[in-house]
């Protein structure tokens, strides 16, 4: 694209300089000062943040940040766990799931495709607050209510559909020819399977397996719901509690929601170009 | 990644029409369908996704509550929907629904349309500010509505800079109309960078030549964005506008971290209304039936979207 852009000049098909320049601005604004200010508040101790909560200018410290790590420690721990034992799931589930869904080897078999497609795709519309109910009556007659188990349960229901269905078109991109020689070769669907559709798939695991973590990560409406009251609770539940609690606390909110982001920053910054590409593609849906 | 895609799609038409020779048939391993490989997902999907949607049906037309709901659920017929559209705060949800819905589709089609359309061509300061929003995009809406809630209290950032231009201070969470707008717009807020990259996804497959040919005929930027790449991505913003109606009813984690409903019921939508029957009152199958109301609402739906879907994979 850059090339193109070169042969024909860099002024066809771009927007007027000014009008550009302020939209980028204003974006800049709006997305960067939120962000800012969660770090800005994460800094204050609880008198300055009372006595000024927009103050911009304060001697910054460490007290409030030390305070929320050592209430929320265990919540991280927790979190990290339940995100990644649901992004394991997602992908060990997902990946064969998205293979089986790209080979037509039969007419039958792409009738199947496709009913199994629209059932994912109604399955990924449900919104999360709908399925709250139903999961908590199904996990309280299945006994998990209120344990880790029940949880990660339900959020491998939530990202399930939609992983296979971001999956597939990485499992489609895998070139037909491919099948065909190994199937002259006399590969097996197994070896066919890890040999050929694995290596393949790798960009397209990452894209998910970040996605699913991010979800997971945070996740709060199971997770208040499906939990004890006064058992451990991942940090994103942790940072719904507070919440309510903490309504004048301001620095000490804003610090939980830093500690909360910071993970995501570093899955973010191994994922951006993979998140950014699959959301320009459409992918993402 | 785009490429890759193509590439498929390539090898796909390639490798389609040679039926190998009756030397190597012997050697061909029959492709047998991998149905073994969908077992594991179906299993998973029918128990934990396909099941408690049926007990939500169950549970709306059942009379449940805390003290049953490990037990007998008695038939209750229509019961449960009568009560809930009888409900005043059910028809109040229904347009507070459908007032949050209309802004975020004016944010996704129109905001999304021209942010799309300047950070559609590349440089170092777009890539920068596509970061930005994607990483926002990225946070747990806990984190951006909390944030918000703080900008937006009686004593943050918002009215300080308010007070600064010399305006009185505006009541953004606890008066009824502002703490709709303010919900709104925030959920626009975090719903703008995903709108943008989808709409900017479908402006980067116009072809050029298109564009450069209007643009040496002399038209105008603006003008070609209209004219030429406005109605070449209609269809993205056609699957956008679906996904933002379904979208609204995510707009549940911004009422739930900023305004709770409140102030009064001023700000519950539909999937709100039903989250607090269902676990503030205890009334399982009251929430239940107002779920599935709202479901029945976005099943309506999914089916365009998933035959437009569909549809786009068999071109």
């Amino acid at each position: 694209m850059s090339k193109r852009g070169s042969r024909t000049g860099a002024r066809v098909g771009t927007p007027p300089r000014v009008v550009s320049g302020i939209v980028k601005v204003i974006l800049t604004v709006t997305y960067l000062v939120p962000l800012l200010w969660i770090v800005i508040e994460a800094f204050k101790s609880d008198n300055q943040s009372i006595a000024a909560p927009d103050a911009l200018i304060f001697a910054p410290t460490l007290a409030t940040f030390r305070t929320v790590i050592g209430t929320a420690a265990g919540s991280v721990l927790l979190s990290l766990v339940i995100a990644a034992i649901a992004t394991v799931a997602v992908t060990v589930v997902g990946v064969p799931a998205a293979y089986a869904l790209t080979r037509r080897t039969s007419p039958q078999w792409g009738r199947v495709i496709a009913v199994v497609l629209t059932i994912l795709l109604i399955l990924q519309m449900v919104p999360q607050p709908m399925t709250v109910i139903p999961l908590y009556g199904v996990l309280a007659s299945w006994h998990l209510l209120g344990s880790v188990t029940g949880l990660v349960v339900a959020d491998t229901a939530l990202v399930l559909p939609f992983s296979i269905l971001l999956l597939r078109p990485f499992a489609l991109a895998v070139p037909k020819v491919l099948y065909e020689a190994a199937a002259l070769d006399g590969a097996s669907n197994a070896q066919v399977f890890i040999r050929i559709v694995i290596p393949l798939l790798r960009n397209g695991i990452a894209t998910v397996a970040s996605i699913v973590f991010i979800i997971v990560w945070g996740e709060f409406i199971y997770a208040t719901n499906f939990l004890n009251e006064g058992s451990q609770l991942p940090v994103s539940a942790l940072l719904a509690e507070q919440i309510s609690i903490y309504s004048t606390n301001w620095n000490r909110l804003m610090a939980l929601a830093l500690l909360t982001s910071l993970p995501l920053l570093a899955v973010f910054l191994f994922a951006q170009r993979r998140l950014t590409a699959g959301l320009t593609l459409g992918a993402v849906r | 990644m785009s490429a890759d895609l193509r590439t498929g799609k390539a090898g796909t038409a390639v490798g389609a029409g040679r039926p190998p020779g009756p030397a190597h048939r012997a050697r061909i391993r029959r492709i047998t369908a991998p149905w073994a490989y969908l077992l594991a997902a179906a299993a998973l999907l029918a128990l934990i996704s396909v099941y408690p949607l049926a007990e939500l049906v169950h549970l709306a037309f059942s009379s449940v509550g805390p003290t049953n709901l490990i037990g007998s659920w008695p038939w209750a017929g229509l019961a449960n929907f009568r009560t809930a559209l009888a409900n005043p705060e059910f028809m109040q949800a229904v347009w507070v629904t459908a007032k949050l819905t209309v802004m975020l589709l004016v944010s996704d089609l129109v905001l999304g349309f021209v942010v799309a359309s300047v950070l559609v061509s590349r440089s170092r300061s777009t890539s920068a500010v596509m970061s930005l929003m994607v990483f926002v995009w990225a946070l747990p809406p806990l984190v951006s509505g909390s944030v918000w809630k703080f900008l937006l209290s009686s004593n943050g950032a918002v009215n300080s800079l308010l007070g600064l231009l010399g305006f009185r201070p505006l009541d953004f969470l606890a008066s009824p109309t502002l703490a709709l707008w303010s919900v709104g717009l925030v959920t626009c807020w975090s719903a703008l960078p995903f709108a943008t990259m989808v709409l900017r996804g479908g402006m980067l497959a116009v072809p050029r030549d298109l564009i450069e040919a209007a643009a040496i005929d002399g038209a105008r930027y603006w003008k070609i964005q209209t004219r030429i790449v406005l109605p070449l991505v209609r269809p993205t913003m056609g699957v956008l506008a679906i996904l933002a109606v379904i979208y609204s009813f995510q707009g549940f984690n911004f009422i739930y971290v900023m305004t709770e409903g409140g102030p009064g019921t001023a700000t519950a939508n539909v999937p709100f209304l039903a989250y607090q029957q269902a676990f503030t009152s205890f009334e399982l199958s009251g929430g239940a039936a107002i779920a599935l109301l709202a479901l029945a609402f976005v099943l309506v739906l999914a089916v365009p979207y998933a035959l437009s879907v569909r549809h786009e994979e068999h071109e």
